[in-house]
């Protein structure tokens, strides 16, 4: 008789490998594209300054990326300023939550006050705050930086507090076994454990931080940004560049959530928290 | 991603609302002096009663982007708008005719009272406002600063060009939150009664004044379905500019209360006597003038190429 293991039993589920599913990802757009295709340019459902198709997208981003004309490369002009600002406001609103969330996970009676309005704020839509901003700071960079770190702090602030409340008590009182005390026990022993929480709270900082920048920006159109080429999109009646800058936040959003994505199943997979597929 | 929704849901619906004649005549304007005609023909009638039974539906907007966008989506029929947001149309291939010339001139540059800047090259530096990003008056701004040597900051110069509704240019000088505005008229006449400073009248803004600010567009689909009411209603847009520089002083009045009824504030008649020296009212339409606009629009870098403006203009329409 063959001892059986429970891990024999257990159902395995076959994932795809990496290439697999890029294939698949691959394999979607196509479809998607080529849906998009039949819809404006084989059936014409709807009139070109409506809704264009594939290909004069792709002329706005080609001529807005790389077009070597006077005016082209705007978009490329755009996507720079997009994100030194996204950059700045999120890297000042993680530097601000982290603080606010220290001091929220240290002291309970600010974690109960403070606390509960920043998750009243949060249930804000960022663009609210922009005739906010604008009058405040006036119709300059500032007052989409300071939206963009309003929106980007306060995740961050939550996750830091929340992580550092649901660092097991085992742990909490080995450290304090081991002697560390205060401020040393909530950075040598607290922090580092909370660390993976406190990652899918920059996670959702990103992508708030992100969202409220092109909000602002469609708002505060004075400088080349991705929002104010949306606005220009509109302004001129050019559908193919509205769709073509939506296309180049989705993407840049995407990708920036899928590195810290990856960063974060490392970080989990090296606490054991996920097991290595 | 809305707005486009709204935009498909409403062409869907439009596509089958013109297949006979049409009930309605929905028309689309400013409530600025440059839009005059509309302004008078509506407060005397003459519109509704060149259309007789049917019904006119007149709409106000505040920018042609707005005005422009109700057109694309086929919930207007005719339309006063700047020659900017009309190029950018055509050369997008919205079904669009240029029918009739309302006003020529009108946009003036008024810096805020206490800026530095007297003339055009003060600009340098400064912010600027323009009614929306593309329009008329922000075109001929980007071509006023190239002519001096200065850029917009979107262009990689140091002028910031930023869009204000003309109607909140006091409040944004007021608030210090832009230093000059390039405006169409009254705006610059009202904001000059505040003690603000024209630095730029409507002659150097442009061609020596002869620009075209408004002009009156038909959607083509509907001009084909009922040629007999853009006829009529073409009729009374050229009585409207005849009453309107034939008898100024009456005109004023009725423009005074249409702007009234629009905004909720009457102007001082003496400013919109001065913002009405500084505006040309016409039917004409100069396809030079037009030609050279669309030129501008892409060395302003709102559109690529110069669209064959003959194809667009129909002025024939308003000798019949």
């Amino acid at each position: 008789m063959t001892i059986t293991s429970p891990l024999d039993t257990a159902p395995t589920v076959r994932r795809p490998s990496r290439w697999g599913r890029l294939l698949w990802q691959l394999g979607g757009l196509t479809l998607l594209l080529a849906l998009w295709w039949l819809v404006t340019d084989v059936l014409k459902l709807y009139p070109p300054y409506v809704f264009p198709g594939p290909r004069e997208v792709w002329t706005e981003i080609s001529y807005g990326l790389w077009g070597s004309g006077p005016q082209d490369g705007k978009l490329l002009a755009a996507i720079g300023n997009s994100l030194r600002r996204v950059l700045l406001g999120y890297g000042l609103a993680v530097l601000l939550g982290g603080v606010i969330g220290l001091l929220m996970g240290a002291w309970r009676p600010l974690r109960d006050t403070l606390g509960a309005y920043l998750t009243g704020i949060q249930s804000v839509p960022s663009i609210a705050f922009v005739p906010f901003a604008i009058l405040f700071f006036g119709l300059n960079e500032r007052a989409v930086l300071f939206v963009v770190i309003l929106e980007g702090f306060i995740p961050v602030a939550l996750a830091v507090s929340g992580a550092l409340m649901n660092v097991p008590p085992a742990l909490r009182i080995a450290g304090r076994t081991l002697g560390a005390r205060g401020l040393g026990l909530t950075t040598g022993v607290l922090l580092p454990s909370a660390v993976p929480s406190i990652l899918t709270g920059l996670r959702t900082a990103w992508s708030f931080a992100w969202r409220a920048l092109v909000g602002g920006e469609l708002l505060v159109s004075a400088s080349a940004s991705l929002g104010a080429q949306l606005e220009v999109g509109r302004n001129t009646a050019n559908m193919a560049l509205v769709i073509a800058t939506i296309l180049i936040i989705g993407t840049i959003g995407g990708l920036f959530d899928a590195g810290l994505r990856a960063l974060e199943g490392r970080v989990r997979r090296d606490y054991g928290l996920e097991v290595q597929q | 991603m809305t707005r486009i929704l709204t935009l498909l849901t409403a062409a869907l619906l439009a596509t089958s609302a013109h297949a006979q004649s049409a009930a309605t005549v929905r028309l689309g304007y400013f409530p600025n002096l440059t839009h005059a005609p509309a302004l008078v023909g509506l407060e005397r009638g003459t519109f509704q009663k060149a259309l007789g039974n049917v019904k006119l539906d007149a709409r106000s907007f505040v920018s042609g982007t707005t005005l422009m966008e109700a057109f694309a989506a086929g919930q207007l029929d005719l339309a006063y708008v700047g020659p900017g947001p009309a190029i950018n149309a055509a050369t997008r291939g919205m079904p669009l005719q240029m029918v009739a010339g309302a006003s020529e001139a009108g946009a003036v540059l008024v810096a805020r009272r206490d800026s530095p800047i007297k003339t055009y090259k003060d600009l340098a530096g400064k912010r600027v406002a323009v009614p929306s990003l593309g329009n008329t008056q922000d075109i001929s701004l980007r071509h006023l600063l190239g002519e001096q040597g200065l850029k917009a900051q979107t262009d990689g110069g140091n002028v910031n060009v930023t869009p204000i509704p003309p109607a909140d240019v006091p409040a944004a000088f007021a608030a210090n939150r832009v230093d000059a505005a390039l405006v169409p008229e009254p705006w610059g006449a009202a904001l000059e009664a505040q003690g603000h400073r024209l630095i730029g009248s409507e002659k150097t803004v442009w061609r020596g004044g002869q620009y075209p600010t408004t002009l009156l567009i038909v959607n083509t689909k509907f001009a084909q379905a009922n040629p007999t009411l853009v006829t009529a209603f073409l009729k009374a847009h050229a009585d409207a500019v005849a009453f309107i520089n034939k008898k100024p002083a009456a005109a004023q009045t009725a423009i005074n209360n249409q702007l009234a009824r629009l905004t909720g504030q009457k102007l001082d008649p003496r400013v919109l006597q001065r913002a009405f020296t500084r505006t040309r009212f016409t039917t004409g339409l100069d396809l030079n003038a037009l030609n050279e606009y669309a030129a501008l629009n892409v060395e302003a870098g709102y559109a690529r190429n110069v669209p064959d403006l003959k194809a667009f203009l129909s002025p024939s329409l308003l000798k019949k």
